[in-house]
């Protein structure tokens, strides 16, 4: 679970996120919209501790993300727009690496592949280096790495920008499933259709504040383009 | 449970920075280079320790055949078979004392000579001591081309002070600059793993090769070339831990611009400026100071004076001087009689002259010295803001060419100066001639080594000068982290 | 365009602070130098002409006593420091200044300053020189790496290639830019330089001085010239600023700080010098082997000063005696000497590759603190002993000699002395050291040509992307 409690983060005179209160339960896909610099990546970053905030706590399964940093990492997995590897290493390699520091134990060989075949990248292609991967290739082996570690919540930056339409879509199957399996997910997006059809609920970010907050049953997606549109008409 | 898990993940960190090492052409270039200028260091450092120390022996061996030739030619005078030359003469003491019959006083290598080859004219190693005055023989040393002696020793002292934090820098200028710039850094920090730990991993790995290879290759050569460097016991630990130490405040410093967040280049600019400050400009820029503070006295001035005073003493024994030689014609004259030698008026006031000269020049000589003394102080205090000076200084007294060694070589040098004077004047001012028994009487310049527990004192000093500095740049490095951002 | 370009460069330096705080500082440490410089001169040089004219006056000054004792005592020479010895000291601190003109032995130098030094005279002397030599191409480097590079990464050299600037015209328009800050930085330096030098040159030898800072400026121009065409040179090719920094600074390490010592040592291999000990053999050998020749033909015997030698043929035997050392002193110490400047002369030609060396040989020629220079002034010195030497003969044997078995018992005074005419030394003028400094000059322009080659080959094959 996922949960903001008065969320602000100030860089001098400027207010980068502004009181947000928000509450991920298990099995929610929550989208977080809006133009660059609303807000969205701020909001990831103070959830996974990489800056501090001004005001407010963010908590990840009731733990405060600054009291206890590293047990809240162990709780969550990120997968950040772009996915950059260790160009040196072969995309078995990195999956190796990261899901050992994930979890603290070296996964066996035939689970590392595994989670490869669970994220459709072709077993040929995991020896070779990751200098030669395309972007949704080295999103692949990132979200094996965030399977591996079997986390309660998911925490995605623009996940399906840069994917062709094919790859996008199973991205969305692949949260579906994960929601499915009582994963609290917050995804912050600029693709209003996805977030309408894939997630649970929809929040509309600007300059800093949760201008929307709702269910995304409970709008059509002409309506939710006219809101969002409206929102981004006053925008600097 | 998260001491433990860290430390799991330490591991890992470290396995893995091995492995992204290895697949790094420019790492395998970089550890080739460091491994051919150690490599040439060393085998320069010992051609030339070799060479050096061929020559004393050959000066050792020289003085000895002379001395035995003097002994073989004095039985043969005293047994009336041989004449003896005016100015050659091993019966006549104002010969046998000065030049002639002089032996040279032999700062003898230390096992570990080949690390740090030292500078010959700043610290020469021998001295060739008759009964004149100290200034006659301290100048008189080995002959180089002075080109030479500004260029300095292509030594492994010199490859480790000036070239590994080069070394240092090139590996870990880009430590955590390089995953943030790259974008893996995120991803690494959205794992349970402290950045502390990343860094200490990475750190680690580096260290753990750069120091095999600065320690353990030039300890293995010595080991094969030089056994008896192993001889020297507790030398060659403290020389590893001098050279281990020194190399962890480079990556302290690494770890310390790193944890200030800025970019590679940054880094690399500000690893670079710290390197031409602490190596090369500081070191000048003290020499300078300690010049400028405790300034040595007048070298032309002292020329003067010496002149001064042989003029003196010169028209004092005008008398003596002016008495001629009486062996011409008169050979006999030269032989000794019942243990009693005629000295010529002129030797005998020439010799008369010397020790004068040598009584009155001493006070002048000896603000010299206490200038030295006064200077050296001051570089022994001070030299903690540079450490390369610290290190450089450290290495060179564990391989035995340093200050201090010198400094106690000079006291000896000054005790055997004595007892050659006093052994020697006794019987020219009494005019006994040199017999064939006081050959073996004759002082001998016998060198006793430093105690090891002042090298090992001082070479503990060195360490804590060193590694203070250190602890301040972890710590600093530490407080910086705390605020470091991750993207 | 040309002058465009360069214009925008310089701008670009200078907003972005490079100019400013690496400049800067070295210009601090070099106004520290030359300060530190001129005042360690002007002392040196007060002390070398008050006691060079006590030594005379006390020459003068001596009581009657036999000549031969007055060689003995000898007379000193004191080397004068060089006005342009406050930008280069040259090889001064490692050789002494001050020659013992003493009966039957070659003079040779005194003290050495090194005596006198602390351990820390391993880390070298802070001199103007030694900024611009060591620190000087680290400061083009730093100010040039990402010339090209940088614009490349930047996408900005691909938009100026596509409106049709030759690469000709960047390069040099680089160049000038580059040597503006240069000149910008250190011309000021450079004018109180020679305004310092000028004022504290003897009179009479301020158009010499002059002329050999002219001298030391166009080697240092050389010099900086050569790494600003390498610089632009590994910018074009390398393909990001990391590589072209990396390389730029690889190559600075190998030319001012690990040359100098490789150079040093493979010149000792290739012109080994003798030992001490084996130099005194030689040199002694080869006297004794002159001596016995000439005693026998003389005198009839080999041994020196024995009974065969009445003391009323003394002063003709010193006379002979010493006449036939020269020779053998010229032979010996020459060539070791001659050995030296072959060392030098190695790593001087090796300044087409490295270019440090050359421009060390070259600056310290002109600033007159070379081992050229010094061995001019120990030659002199040492003909003037032989004046001394051959004086004091001539009088022993036209005074001594004749009054029988009394050699010593003759003493002279005044009127002796005064026949010896002080040591006035004056050093070599510009048109001497210039002569003397065509094998770096070679160098250092050989160097520049390929360093400029390189450059040009290199912007004009470089990718634009």
């Amino acid at each position: 679970m996922l949960e903001a409690i008065g969320l602000t983060k100030r860089y001098g005179a400027n207010t980068a996120l502004d009181q947000l209160d928000l509450r991920i339960e298990p099995g929610d896909i929550y989208c977080l919209l809006g133009a660059n610099g609303a807000g969205k990546t701020t909001t990831i970053n103070l959830f996974l501790n990489f800056i501090d905030p001004s005001e407010g706590r963010a908590l990840i399964n009731g733990m405060d993300v600054t009291r206890s940093p590293l047990r809240t990492k162990q709780e969550v997995a990120y997968i950040p727009e772009q996915v950059n590897l260790y160009p040196t290493l072969s995309g078995l390699e990195n999956l190796r690496y990261f899901s050992a520091l994930a979890l603290g134990r070296e996964l066996p060989r035939d689970r590392l592949l595994g989670l490869m075949e669970e994220v459709g990248l072709d077993p040929a292609v995991a020896d070779r280096r990751v200098g030669g991967y395309s972007k949704g290739m080295r999103q692949k082996v990132w979200i094996a790495v965030a399977l591996a570690k079997q986390a309660r919540a998911l925490l995605l930056d623009e996940p399906t920008s840069g994917l062709d339409p094919h790859a996008a879509n199973e991205f969305s199957n692949l949260l579906t499933r994960a929601s499915a399996n009582g994963v609290a997910i917050l995804t912050t997006t600029h693709d209003l259709f996805h977030a309408r059809h894939t997630g649970t609920r929809i929040g509309i970010m600007k300059q800093g504040k949760l201008v929307e907050n709702l269910e995304s049953q409970a709008i059509s997606d002409l309506e939710l383009q006219t809101m969002y549109l409206r929102h981004m008409g006053g925008a600097a | 449970m998260n001491k433990l898990l860290q430390f799991r993940r330490l591991r890992m960190v470290m396995a893995e920075e091995l492995r992204l090492l290895a697949a790094d052409r420019s790492f395998w270039v970089v550890s080739l280079i460091f491994l051919l200028l150690i490599a040439y260091a060393l085998s320069n450092g010992l051609h030339q320790a070799t060479l050096r120390a061929g020559a004393q022996s050959a000066i050792v061996h020289d003085d000895a055949q002379r001395r035995a030739g003097q002994l073989d030619k004095l039985q043969r005078i005293m047994a009336g078979k041989e004449v003896p030359g005016p100015f050659d003469n091993p019966a006549d003491p104002t010969h046998m004392g000065g030049g002639y019959g002089a032996h040279h006083a032999i700062l003898p290598p230390a096992p570990l000579a080949a690390v740090a080859l030292g500078q010959d004219d700043l610290f020469p190693s021998q001295y060739k001591v008759t009964y004149e005055s100290r200034i006659s023989f301290i100048g008189n040393n080995d002959i180089e081309n002075p080109w030479n002696l500004l260029s300095g020793h292509f030594d492994l002292s010199f490859v480790l002070v000036y070239l590994l934090p080069f070394l240092i820098f090139a590996l870990g200028y880009n430590l955590l600059s390089a995953e943030r710039e790259s974008g893996t850094l995120r991803l690494l920090m959205s794992q349970p793993l402290a950045l502390w730990t990343l860094l200490l991993g990475k750190i680690a790995t580096r260290a753990a090769v750069l120091l095999s290879l600065a320690v353990l290759v030039p300890v293995a050569t010595l080991m094969l070339a030089r056994p008896a460097a192993l001889s020297g016991g507790g030398t060659l630990v403290y020389w590893a831990a001098t050279v281990a130490v020194y190399a962890l405040f480079w990556f302290a410093l690494v770890l310390a611009v790193n944890a200030c967040g800025k970019s590679s280049a940054t880094n690399a600019m500000v690893l670079i400026i710290a390197w031409v400050t602490l190596v090369l400009v500081l070191p000048s820029l003290l020499n300078l100071a300690v010049g400028a503070a405790v300034p040595s006295p007048s070298r032309a001035e002292l020329a003067t004076r010496t002149r001064v005073l042989t003029a003196e003493a010169m028209a004092r024994n005008n008398k003596l001087l002016s008495t001629d030689y009486a062996h011409v014609g008169k050979p006999g004259v030269l032989v000794p009689k019942d243990g009693s030698i005629q000295m010529a008026g002129r030797l005998r006031g020439m010799f008369l002259i010397e020790r004068e000269i040598d009584q009155k020049i001493a006070p002048e000589l000896a603000r010299f010295d206490l200038q030295q003394e006064r200077r050296q102080a001051l570089v022994a205090r001070y030299s903690f803001l540079s450490p390369a000076a610290v290190a450089a200084e450290a290495m060179s007294a564990l391989a035995g060419t340093g200050q201090r060694r010198h400094a106690w070589f000079m006291r000896q040098v000054g005790d055997y100066h004595a007892a050659w004077k006093q052994f020697f004047f006794s019987r020219i001012d009494a005019g006994r001639a040199v017999t064939v028994a006081d050959f073996s009487r004759i002082p001998q310049f016998d060198w006793q080594e430093e105690e090891g527990s002042t090298v090992g004192r001082d070479a503990t000093w060195a360490l804590v000068q060193l590694f203070a500095p250190c602890l301040l740049l972890l710590g600093f490095a530490l407080w910086r982290l705390r605020r470091y951002r991750v993207v | 365009m040309i002058l465009l370009i360069a214009r925008r460069d310089l701008l670009e330096r200078w907003r972005d602070g490079r100019l400013l705080w690496a400049g800067g500082m070295i210009l601090v440490l070099l106004l520290t130098a030359l300060a530190i410089g001129y005042e360690h001169r002007q002392q040196a040089r007060a002390e070398q002409r008050a006691a060079q004219s006590a030594d005379y006056a006390d020459w003068l000054k001596q009581g009657r006593r036999h000549p031969h004792d007055a060689a003995h005592q000898g007379m000193h020479a004191f080397k004068p420091e060089a006005a342009l010895a406050l930008i280069d000291p040259g090889i001064n601190p490692y050789i002494g200044s001050t020659v013992w003109l003493q009966a039957h032995r070659q003079s040779e130098v005194m003290f050495r300053p090194a005596q006198d030094a602390t351990s820390l005279q391993r880390f070298g002397e802070l001199s103007a020189g030694w900024i611009l030599q060591v620190l000087g191409p680290l400061l083009v480097i730093v100010l040039g790496f990402n010339a090209f590079a940088g614009e490349r990464e930047q996408g900005i050299l691909r938009q100026a290639v596509s409106l049709g600037i030759p690469t000709r015209a960047m390069l040099w328009g680089k160049a000038i830019a580059l040597g503006t800050s240069l000149l910008a930085l250190l011309a000021p330096a450079a004018l109180l330089a020679c305004a310092a030098t000028v004022l504290a040159a003897d009179a009479g030898t301020r158009l010499d001085t002059l002329l050999r800072f002219g001298l030391l400026a166009l080697g240092y121009a050389l010099y900086l010239g050569i790494f600003v065409f390498l610089t632009l040179g590994v910018s074009a090719a390398a393909s990001t600023s990391r590589v072209a920094i990396t390389v730029l600074l690889a190559l600075w390490i190998g030319n001012a700080v690990i040359a100098p010592r490789v150079m040093a040592e493979l010149a000792r291999r290739t012109y080994p010098t003798p030992t001490r000990l084996a130099f005194n053999h030689a040199l002694d050998a080869d006297l004794k082997a002159t001596s016995d020749r000439l005693w026998m033909a003389n005198f009839g015997t080999t041994e020196r000063w024995g009974r065969d030698v009445p003391l009323d043929k003394w002063g003709k035997a010193l006379q002979l005696d010493d006449h036939a050392s020269y020779k053998v002193f010229d032979r010996h110490f020459g060539g070791l000497w001659d050995t030296w400047e072959r060392q030098q002369a190695l790593q001087e030609w090796s300044g087409v590759l490295l270019p440090m060396l050359a421009v060390r040989a070259l600056s310290m020629d002109a600033a007159g603190t070379d081992f050229g220079h010094h061995r001019n002034f120990t030659d002199a010195a040492e003909r003037h002993r032989r004046l001394i030497q051959d004086i004091v003969s001539e009088d022993l044997v036209k005074h001594a000699d004749p009054l029988g078995g009394q050699h010593f018992a003759y003493q002279s005074g005044p009127e002796l002395w005064k026949r010896i005419p002080a040591f006035n030394y004056h050093p070599p003028a510009a048109a001497w050291a210039l002569q003397r400094s065509w094998r770096s000059l070679l160098a250092l322009c050989a160097a520049l040509g390929v360093a400029f080659a390189f450059a040009w080959r290199a912007a004009s094959r470089q990718r634009a992307y």
